[in-house]
């Protein structure tokens, strides 16, 4: 090789590296689908969200999105839907740390009902993800549904901007962007510094570290990622809930099975609902009051229209 | 018959890599192939354990087949079998066989791997175990798996990145798929990083490359695993028969790795001998025959004399005030974190063989090989490096693959109950108590059932002059274990606000903390 189909290779070389670095922005179709969605369910004057309550996880969700108008109303042919469950901590599903794995395989089942084209699973967990995705049996079930269950893989957290008031540039999971519908399908259960988490709260699983750090402005970031990530629709689990040494917790002494699931679009509102599960309002949670003062959802129940359904 | 052994050298160090990257959590609680197997063949370990405790694992039983093979046959093992053994035959392939005829020659400096058996033997039976760092098997499984597997892992994850990143999508989308098979049944789950994983893989490659002076130096001067076999293969039965149609031209001297004078008539060194058939092979007479026969005196003797063996011997024992003049032992260094299920400090190291085999099955990456941290006599050994990965609570790893029993197999609730050190608060770096903000990301990770850290709460003045609750952490001694998880997790993320020492451990009740009313 001389020096002259050197210099061509080299120039080659960099040349193609920078055209691959222009390769797909990232997307945010979910967006406008939850906008309309909203919007949608004004015009068809739908609950904004109902809560389903019932010895079968199966049989309320489908209830619950019965009385929503459907799960079609939200799932699209062909669409690429995350299915966001909380897989966070190494603990057996009776210890409602996780989301209840029963709910998110008729979660996923559902999605391929309404002509999902793929659905994936995934959640970038606290403890060992390994032991996470198996142990809380989420893995399995999800898999048995046919979804795509993968670990959340580094490379694939993108520096996003995510304009808030907190949170500036900060990396996000890249599959929790490029798809159709997001769905948040959150387990509610009791946390040291805010209180409780439930759906809001459950975003901070597809964001990268420090992801700790979000502690020291708990209530502005958790808004800025509930502005930035805005479901198609939330599933908040109730099946089993948390009362104390959340969000790990680990004796059952700790837990009430209630058997319910408050289904809907208005994450703040669902999450005001859920707060009144552990005996709080959902002005106790300051997270939810910022919430709502920004705009993201209603945190006064007496201003939404919800509709609770027993199911047997 | 070479040809055959060179298959069987494959086939075992193949198994040996294959379970080696099976050494990780495979979906299930328990490990589910027999992982360390080569490990339970080494018939030291067994020696050691039966010296330190006077008991045996029964897996352990299982080195009762390299010892009858030795006894009825020879060194086959080194020959056939051994791990580092291969991979010295493989480096010999790399550096070229330019031999002399006097390297297949017995020489008195070959005895010096009987002195180290010695020593260690005698070390042994006082109470001290030298063997971990000297031991064949597990010097190969530890530094590879935290050195030169690590650093495998290193560049293969580097270049299959770098085409992820860079290269067009038709190529990475191909680079991704081999990518995908390789993290699945090759890669660990996480790229592994280990303090003195450049001193510990340098280690295995220098004495690969000493093959550049003397072909298998290791097994020829140091070896005590292979010394033990040569002692033991003084009356088996295989002998190297040589016929009148030799006319000692000393080929087959050239071709012998490990200087058993395979040429000289009545001079063969049975000891010596890993029965490699490297010199059938190489004789273009058909003089060199290897048959059955029944043991001769001469052949199997080892020039150790009496007063050389009371010189190691001496040795042996001299080393054990020599280390333990340490105050690693009466004062241990605080950070000595040691994994669930380790006995107490003195048993520990009494059993303990530097596999790493516990370091590379630990989940988190948090077991990190010790340098000083347990004196001279504790090198290598496990200690949890909260920084770098904590103890997963419901994990019991470590304690089913460790070899010896240094580390117990606890059943899992019996492990999340089991104390390996104490967190501590450094309030002056502590986000609520240096600077009120709010963080308790420790609090949030704690995985006690009833958690070991707690928060009080406190109004405070905000920098916008409004009042806020302000959380503060504090730990409750009596129901922290010491998992490190709270240190691994901590934001302040050099010198840590929270990090644990081992005091409190349970293995040794005379460090616990706080005197308390007996219940």
């Amino acid at each position: 090789m001389d020096r002259r189909d050197f210099l061509r290779l080299a120039g080659a070389g960099i040349a193609g590296a920078f055209l691959t670095q222009l390769r797909t922005p990232l997307t945010s179709a979910t967006t406008l689908a939850s906008t309309s969605s909203l919007a949608r369910a004004k015009e068809a004057s739908h609950p904004t969200f109902v809560v389903a309550h019932g010895p079968a996880v199966a049989r309320n969700l489908r209830s619950a999105l019965d009385a929503l108008g459907g799960i079609s109303r939200f799932v699209s042919k062909g669409d690429i839907v995350v299915v966001k469950p909380n897989i966070g901590w190494d603990r057996v599903p009776e210890q409602a740390a996780n989301t209840n794995p029963d709910l998110v395989y008729s979660m996923v089942e559902m999605c391929y009902q309404a002509g999902a084209k793929k659905v994936k699973v995934f959640d970038k967990s606290c403890d060992d993800p390994r032991r996470c995705y198996v142990r809380s049996g989420i893995a399995d079930s999800a898999r048995k549904a046919g979804a795509e269950v993968k670990f959340v893989d580094d490379r694939n957290l993108k520096q996003v901007d995510m304009k808030g008031a907190v949170l500036g540039k900060w990396p996000v999971y890249s599959e929790a962007l490029d798809c159709d519908k997001i769905i948040n399908v959150p387990v509610a259960k009791h946390h040291g510094l805010s209180r409780l988490t439930m759906s809001i709260k459950n975003w901070m699983g597809v964001i990268g570290d420090p992801r700790g750090k979000l502690h020291q402005q708990m209530d502005l970031s958790l808004s800025d990622l509930a502005r930035f990530f805005k479901p198609t629709l939330t599933v908040l689990d109730a099946t089993r809930i948390l009362l104390a040494n959340g969000p790990e917790g680990g004796s059952l002494k700790d837990v009430r099975t209630l058997n319910t699931l408050v289904v809907g679009m208005d994450q703040v509102a669902i999450d005001s609902y859920g707060a009144t599960l552990f005996g709080l309002k959902g002005t106790d949670l300051s997270y939810l009051v910022a919430a709502a003062k920004s705009r993201i959802g209603q945190v006064d129940l007496k201003k939404v229209r919800f509709t609770s359904i027993e199911v047997t | 018959m070479a040809n055959l052994r060179r298959v069987s050298q494959v086939i075992f160090i193949l198994a040996f890599f294959f379970l080696l990257t099976r050494t990780q959590y495979s979906g299930k609680d328990e490990i589910s192939y027999p992982v360390k197997i080569f490990l339970d063949l080494d018939p030291l370990f067994s020696g050691l354990l039966l010296l330190s405790s006077y008991s045996i694992k029964p897996i352990l039983l299982l080195s009762l087949i390299t010892v009858g093979v030795s006894l009825l046959f020879g060194r086959f093992f080194c020959g056939w079998f051994c791990p580092l053994g291969t991979l010295h035959n493989a480096a010999g392939e790399v550096t070229g066989k330019v031999r002399k005829t006097e390297h297949g020659l017995y020489s008195r400096s070959l005895k010096w791997k009987y002195v180290i058996l010695v020593a260690v033997v005698f070390s042994g039976i006082f109470s001290m175990s030298l063997l971990g760092v000297l031991d064949p098997l597990s010097l190969t499984v530890r530094s590879l798996s935290v050195g030169i597997g690590p650093a495998f892992e290193f560049l293969t994850r580097g270049i299959f990145d770098s085409v992820y990143a860079h290269a067009p999508r038709a190529i990475w989308r191909v680079s991704e798929a081999i990518y995908g098979v390789l993290r699945q049944y090759v890669l660990a789950f996480n790229q592994p990083h280990f303090l003195q994983a450049t001193l510990l893989g340098t280690l295995l490659i220098g004495l690969l490359a000493l093959n550049l002076t003397r072909s298998r130096f290791w097994c020829r001067y140091i070896c005590p695993l292979g010394a033990l076999l040569g002692v033991l293969s003084k009356a088996s039965l295989v002998r190297l028969r040589l016929s009148d149609a030799c006319d000692e031209c000393g080929k087959c001297a050239r071709a012998c790795p490990t200087g058993a004078s395979p040429g000289i008539k009545d001079e063969w060194r049975k000891a010596e001998c890993i029965f490699c058939w490297n010199c059938v092979e190489t004789c273009s007479k058909g003089a060199a025959s290897f048959g059955f026969a029944s043991p001769r005196r001469e052949e199997g003797r080892i020039d150790l004399s009496r007063r050389a063996f009371l010189w190691s011997a001496g040795a042996g024992l001299l080393t054990i005030p020599l280390l333990r003049i340490s105050p690693s032992l009466t004062k241990p260094h605080p950070r000595l974190i040691r994994p669930p299920g380790a006995l107490s400090e003195k048993e520990f190291l009494r059993r303990c063989v530097k596999c790493s085999e516990c370091m590379k099955v630990c989940l988190t990456n948090g077991l990190q090989p010790t340098l000083l941290e347990a004196g001279v006599e504790g090198v290598w050994s496990p200690m949890l490096v909260p920084r770098v990965g904590y103890c997963e609570y419901s994990c019991t790893l470590c304690g089913q693959i460790c070899p010896t029993g240094a580390i117990k197999s606890l059943p899992v609730e019996e492990k999340r109950n089991t104390v390996i050190g104490l967190a501590f608060i450094d309030k002056n770096r502590c986000l609520p108590h240096a600077f009120n903000v709010n963080c308790i990301v420790c609090e949030e990770h704690c995985p006690t059932p009833r958690k070991a850290i707690i928060f009080e709460e406190a109004r405070k003045a905000g920098s916008d002059g409004k009042e806020f609750t302000l959380k503060l952490p504090r730990v409750i001694p009596e129901l922290c274990i010491g998992c490190g998880i709270c240190e691994y997790k901590c934001p302040v993320s050099d010198e840590p606000a929270i990090y644990v020492t081992n005091i409190n451990e349970s293995r040794s009740p005379e460090r616990s903390l706080l005197l308390s009313p007996k219940k």
